[in-house]
């Protein structure tokens, strides 16, 4: 009657962080349930069927999640809610594709029911071929990712274990010199090689990257990685010229710019996802090589063209990486049935322990408009009422002050109005990088701020997605971009790691109070609180009265 | 339970005639016997005579057993025994009684009567005996004596008339037995020629008087030895044809030429006909073929209940714990929804579907079980409607006070409400009897068996071992034997008794199936009394029992920086009812998860807390220190928070000069226009314009009105306008007059009415002397008085009849039994056995001579 976890009527699990039995009790509980929120006292997990079905794949049944359930929990554990746990589970493995020796590609049953049930779907008919015998049935090859997501949608997912072709051979190492994989890094290459394909959860800042690496270097294929952007694509060629064999012309990008097709080639999803007149002409990529492996870069981005074109390639490895499985349109279905179950989920507070990533210190500013901004803010057209507040006067105030405030260290001031930004470098005498600076100006900026020769640098949004940027001590954001505050919010985590020297890392998000800036913001720290960032709201006249004190 | 002293009657007096009516109820002829009681020295005579022998406690006994006959109390045993032998008392105690007792009536129904002891034990244990029925037969006829639903010694047993005409067969109610009626019955309707025939075929000496050939055939069917040795003779089609007669129904259609193996039955009397179409086979034929049995199956001994699943005790008490809590926070969380007035009350009472949808979606479950906690609610007495014009649901006083009880006791009071009450949730949704949708709360939800059932299931519920959950089937199956009910098409108990299953699962009186602890505290005080004074009482003993399986309520909450507060466990209540103000509430169950939000916060102060109560508030109940952005929020929303101001005002003075409007605020004559100063060139009046106006004219000032949009109005006399309007239409006295087409149409008709009325009649057959004036005109109650007494000595009648189309004729018919509003006579005017409704018959008169 004492135990750290809380069983609520709605499946979600509230897990007491400092309880005594708190870190027994995740690792019962993480092989099953998602974590929806780490904020400081109590996380929040929750069952879902995929959840469950995840626990499955790897192993788990119904019992050592119930006994789980029971043993921690502090009150009696509803029992419709066990019964429910036990019949989700029932309903995975009862369905399982494979290769027969004779007819290529057939479903097989355990539970002969179950097959009549979902043979008499309509949507089954058109991708199985001939019933072989009672418990089994054809399976068009080509048909394979579509069969899994269409009984996944009728509530009974199919175990895939018909294995995967090799592809064409391709040498790759690790190089590892000076560095190695870290531990939860090998366990995760691990734990994808042995399941075949599926899906490594690990938080941001933790190294999917190497993760990627080292699932290449079992391999030892030609691979296709998709990523979300051109700069993600360059990020991966660096580190994987860096940290691996391949050299430079190895590695082929695919991008709105350049289409080289190498034996590992980065392509974007965009690139992937153009469509002219109806088709997608760049769809040929996936036939271009026979592919030995396929990487998903944050597959909790990936666009719904992309599940269309890896349905066709369940023959092949794939390996999805993410922070979070949770997608905003919901098709965590898909990627279940599509790339694989997860394969990997590593606590996030175990990483943090062990030092490799650390939340910043965040604090949002909040400026009064002026009267006569607050007018022009109210009677602004919708569009273009976050511009008005966005750019108040006062934040450039706030940010020169805290620029005072962090003198000698490495500064970022981060924005989206090229106007505002253009300001903020005149007065701060900072150099301003955007969207119309050279890339070989960047670099050189770049250079110089890593070396500390200069230590503030005032970039726009373009530099936010750049990979390049160095990191800094300090970062200042004037004025977010309203598009997904959680891909921001990671790539602010990205930028602050924490220091050699044990510097704490600061992030400071300039707001405009009573406007829809500030709604935004609101978003964006409960994304931050939930993954445990702490952060803290003071007002713009506090901290100016207190940097003149 | 006092039946011995009947053993030991010696004497046999048969003082009845054969005329059907034993006159168990006669008083009169008891009363020589009254002073007999308790050492009877001959058998009973009658009904009253046997009560009258029996000792104080076992009349009690019956008067326990039997509620119904104790009011009004009765002046006297014969006015009881009148009373016990009514319709609807022996129904009713017919419908209370066991499997074995009613298979035991049933057989005593189709027996002799009175029977003899080993009688009754051949038919139900048929030729070959049966041990089990041969132990539970004298507690089954015990308690069939105790309920004076049978008399007489073991010699001359005697089931109640009424109860002998409910059970024994007939061709309107088939008896469960599936037998027959005897050959004596069957042929009582047969033209004698035709039981002539039937004696030649089965090679009986010919005898012109139908009373001894009814005994002679009767005698060939109870031999045994003949019977065997006439079935031997049978062509094998016939004997096919008998075995799917022989366990019923025992009545067969035929044609005109039946097929040969049917004939042959039918000429060897071992089928008789019944009417043109239809034969039937006789009891004694097919008692003959069971083996004596007048049931297939005799079930002696109740079904036991099987173990499904056992569990640790404690198991079950936690869970179950569990899961009353669950019920505590539904009840009050439905009762916060309905907090500030719940949805309106249907025109014909009961929540409309819409709003239980809404109940449903609101408590997160679904509408089956949101129906269940309203009725919970309603049946405790903590919801009901308000009685006001536009009526809705709101909580009771009583729920207030509920509120402040401990868990334990909430739940005690919810639980002993249900336990006794016969309002029944599950019929929620279902259909009454005129395809009307029965609402949550409306009317028409009350079953009385329903606290019985509840009762008698977790009472066999408690008889199991600790921990242990039953398989349903076998209790349902338990329940069934228990109360074997043989009317209706809507069998209600089971479904009682799954709906009993169900819901104490949800109320937490069972864990996983099993009775918990405390569930068995519930029953052990609340038995199914109907009086509901002692229910507040009763469920002590189980909330002292569930009390220490409840989590202890928590008095703080774990604030957290996403704006999130935890309270692990129940919350105390000013506690909760203060978070539930100040925060949204994200997630329920063991613990619970509230969320701050502008508006939450909002909420709070505008019930009226500061914000630095809210700090002190948070900072008493957190167990860790308040997050930052918490605080912030809290002051942000503080800050702006009544920033504008709104109030209602009619009218209002403005002027650019600030002295006067001094100077009229500070004149007292304006008081009555409660004037108020909003700023220094603008007064709110809570009088009306044109008030106001005059009000100011009066004091000497020179106002004018301004519209809304601040013009100046120039007022002068308006014309008033209705909108436009039709002129109204004629109305002339009396009917409109009518076209040719009516006129042509009503003169047809009358003509027609006329020549129908004026027309000369055939004269319909006259079968017996007419008397003056055509059909024979008695009341209903004659007609049934004659009609009965007809079935007894067998004679004729002449009646008056009315068909369904409304012909009248006269018929000479005899009838041969009388029962629900129908007499079945053999019409020698049609020379065929018919059913005529007795409301049809005008009349009857005796024959003065047998036509037949």
């Amino acid at each position: 009657m004492n135990g750290p976890l809380i069983v609520q009527s709605d499946k979600t699990l509230l897990l007491e962080v400092d309880h005594e039995q708190a870190d027994a009790c995740r690792r019962a509980i993480a092989p099953f349930a998602e974590l929806e929120r780490a904020p400081e006292h109590i996380h929040t997990y929750r069952l879902t069927p995929l959840g469950l079905w995840n626990a499955r794949a790897a192993g788990h049944d119904a019992e050592q999640v119930v006994d789980a359930l029971v043993e921690f929990s502090r009150y009696p554990v509803p029992h419709a809610l066990l019964v429910d746990v036990a019949e989700t589970m029932a309903r995975y493995g009862r369905l399982t594709l494979s290769k027969h020796p004779v007819h290529g590609l057939v479903l097989t049953t355990t539970d002969r029911p179950v097959l009549e049930e979902i043979l008499r779907s309509k949507k089954v008919v058109p991708l199985v071929g001939a019933r072989i015998d009672a418990d089994t049935v054809a399976v068009h090859p080509s048909e394979r990712g579509q069969i899994k997501q269409t009984l996944l949608k009728l509530g009974w997912p199919a175990e895939d274990l018909a294995g995967y072709v090799d592809g064409e051979a391709h040498p790759i190492e690790l190089a590892e010199d000076g560095w190695a994989l870290r531990p939860y890094q090998k366990q995760a290459v691990e734990g994808f090689w042995h399941g075949g394909s599926g899906v490594v959860v690990l938080p941001c800042g933790a190294g999917k990257t190497l993760v990627g690496a080292g699932a290449m270097a079992q391999a030892k294929a030609t691979t296709l990685i998709l990523v979300t952007n051109t700069v993600s694509a360059r990020q991966w060629k660096h580190e994987l010229v860096k940290r691996t064999s391949l050299t430079e012309d190895e590695i082929g990008e695919y991008s709105g710019t350049r289409k080289e097709i190498r034996p590992v080639t980065i392509a974007t999803y965009q690139v992937l996802t153009t469509r002219r007149k109806g088709v997608y002409p760049h769809l040929e990529l996936f036939d271009s090589r026979d592919w030995g492996l396929i990487v998903y870069d944050e597959v909790h981005l990936l666009p719904a063209p992309v599940f269309k074109f890896t349905a066709d390639l369940q023959a092949r490895r794939r390996l999805g990486l993410t922070a979070t499985l949770v997608r905003e349109d919901g098709r965590e279905s898909d990627v279940f049935s599509l790339i694989g179950p997860k394969r990997f989920d590593a606590p996030w507070k175990e990483i943090e322990a062990q030092g490799y990533i650390a939340p910043a210190d965040c604090v949002e500013v909040r400026v009064n408009l002026t009267d006569s901004e607050r007018l022009a803010y109210a009677t602004a057209e919708a569009e273009e009422k976050y511009r008005f507040c966005a750019t108040t006067a006062t934040k450039r105030k706030v940010t020169e002050a805290l620029v005072r405030k962090f003198a000698g260290q490495q500064i970022l001031v981060i924005g989206q109005y090229i106007d505002q930004l253009d300001e903020l470098g005149e007065h701060l005498n900072a150099p301003v990088i955007k969207g119309e600076t050279p890339n070989s100006q960047r670099e050189k900026l770049f250079e110089s701020f890593r070396q500390g020769e200069i230590s503030v640098l005032v970039v726009s949004k373009v530099a936010n997605f750049s990979i390049d940027l160095p990191e800094a001590t300090v970062a200042i954001q004037v004025s977010g971009t309203f598009g997904s505050r959680q891909e921001e919010a990671q790539r602010l985590g990205r930028v602050l790691r924490p220091k050699a020297d044990g510097h704490q890392a600061h992030f400071y998000s300039v707001v405009a109070r009573d406007t829809l800036d500030q709604d935004f913001a609101a978003h964006r720290q409960r994304f931050l609180a939930e993954q445990g960032y702490a952060y803290r709201i003071v007002d713009a006249d506090d901290l100016l009265t207190g940097d003149l004190g | 339970m006092g039946t011995g002293e009947r053993d030991q009657e010696a004497h046999v007096s048969e003082g009845t005639t054969g005329a059907g009516g034993t006159g168990e109820a006669g008083g009169t002829t008891g009363a020589a016997a009254a002073e007999h009681r308790g050492t009877p020295t001959s058998s009973p005579r009658t009904l009253a005579e046997a009560l009258r022998s029996r000792p104080d406690a076992s009349l009690a006994a019956l008067l326990r057993a039997r509620p119904d006959l104790l009011t009004p109390v009765p002046n006297d045993l014969t006015q009881l025994a009148t009373r016990a032998g009514t319709r609807a008392s022996v129904v009713r105690a017919l419908e209370r009684l066991d499997r074995f007792a009613l298979q035991t009536a049933q057989a005593l129904a189709v027996a002799p009567d009175p029977a003899p002891y080993p009688v009754l034990l051949a038919l139900l244990a048929g030729d070959e005996g049966d041990t089990a029925v041969e132990s539970a037969l004298p507690g089954a006829l015990a308690g069939l004596r105790e309920q004076a639903l049978v008399w007489g010694s073991d010699e001359r047993l005697r089931l109640v008339r009424t109860a002998r005409e409910l059970l024994a067969p007939s061709p309107t109610h088939p008896s469960p037995t599936g037998l027959g009626p005897t050959v004596a019955e069957a042929t009582a309707g047969m033209s004698p020629g035709r039981v002539q025939e039937i004696l030649r075929a089965a090679q009986l000496p010919a005898t012109h008087d139908p009373v001894s050939a009814v005994a002679a055939l009767t005698s060939l069917v109870t031999d045994r030895a003949r019977m065997s040795a006439l079935l031997d003779t049978a062509p094998p089609e016939a004997l096919a044809v008998l075995d799917r007669l022989v366990w019923g129904p025992p009545y067969g259609e035929v044609s005109a030429d039946p097929a040969p193996p049917v004939r042959w039955l039918r000429d060897h009397g071992l089928l008789l006909p019944t009417s043109a179409r239809t034969v039937v086979l006789p009891r004694e034929v097919a008692l003959h073929l069971r083996a004596g049995r007048a049931h297939r199956a005799p079930e002696p001994v109740a079904p036991a209940v099987a173990p499904a699943k056992e569990y640790r005790p404690q198991v079950v008490d936690s869970a179950a714990a569990g899961q009353a809590l669950t019920a505590l926070t539904m009840v009050e969380d439905l009762l916060a929804e309905w907090n500030e007035g719940g949805p309106a009350v249907l025109r014909a009472g009961g929540l409309s579907v819409r709003d239980l949808k809404r109940t449903a979606a609101a408590l997160d479950t679904t509408e089956q079980a949101a129906a269940f906690w309203l009725e919970l609610a309603y049946t405790a007495g903590l919801l009901a409607s308000d009685g006001e014009a536009d009526e809705r649901y709101a909580p009771t006083p009583a729920y207030d006070s509920w509120l402040d009880l401990p868990p334990a006791e909430r739940w005690s009071r919810l639980a002993a409400a249900w336990l006794t009450a016969t309002r029944t949730p599950g019929l929620v949704g279902g259909q009454d009897a005129r395809a009307r949708t029965l609402a949550a709360l409306g009317p028409d939800l009350d079953r009385s068996p329903a606290p019985e059932v509840r009762h008698r299931v977790l009472a066999l519920l408690a008889r199991l071992p600790e921990g242990t959950a039953p398989d349903p089937e076998t209790l349902l199956a338990r329940l069934h034997w228990e109360h074997p009910t043989r009317t209706g098409p809507e069998d209600l108990r089971p479904k009682l008794a799954q709906w009993t299953l169900t819901e104490a699962e949800l109320l937490g009186v069972t864990g996983r199936g099993a009775l918990a602890a405390h569930g068995r505290e519930l029953l052990a005080t609340g038995g199914p009394s109907r009086t509901s004074t002692t229910t507040p009482i009763l469920g002590l003993a189980a909330a002292a029992a569930l009390a220490p399986h409840l989590p202890e309520p928590v008095d703080h909450v774990l604030l957290q920086a996403d704006l999130t507060a935890v309270a692990p466990g129940p919350l105390r209540r000013p506690l909760a009812a203060t978070l539930n103000v100040l925060a949204d509430i994200e997630s329920k169950g063991g613990a619970t998860v509230y969320r701050f939000t502008p508006a939450s916060v909002r909420r709070a102060l505008d019930a009226g807390q500061a914000a630095s109560d809210l700090h002190a508030f948070l900072a008493a109940h957190s167990t860790t220190p308040v997050p930052q952005p918490l605080s912030y929020l809290i002051d942000d929303v503080a800050r702006r928070h009544g920033h504008l101001r709104v109030g209602a005002a009619s009218a209002y003075v403005r002027c650019d000069d600030d002295a006067l409007l001094d100077e009229i605020v500070a004149d007292k004559r304006s008081a009555g226009l409660r004037l108020r100063r909003l700023a220094p060139t603008v007064l709110a009046a809570q009088a009306d314009p044109a008030t106001l106006l005059e009000g100011l004219r009066a004091m000497g000032y020179a106002p004018a009105a301004e519209s809304a949009e601040g013009d100046v109005v120039i007022t002068r006399a308006d014309t008033r306008r209705t909108p436009p309007r039709t002129a109204p239409a004629p109305v002339p006295e009396g009917p409109p007059l009518p076209d040719e087409t009516l006129l042509g149409a009503a003169v047809r008709a009358i003509r027609a009415g006329d020549e129908a009325a004026t027309v000369v009649r055939k004269e319909a057959p006259h079968t017996a002397p007419a008397e003056p004036g055509g059909l024979p005109r008695t009341t209903a109650a004659e007609t049934l008085a004659t009609v009965q007494a007809a079935v007894m000595t067998g004679s004729a009648l002449w009646i008056g009849y009315v068909n369904a189309d409304g012909a009248a004729s006269q018929r000479v018919i005899a009838p041969v039994r009388v029962e629900g509003g129908f007499v079945t006579a053999y019409d020698h005017t049609a020379d065929e056995v018919r059913t005529y409704p007795l409301h049809r018959i005008t009349g009857v008169a005796e024959l003065a001579d047998d036509p037949a």
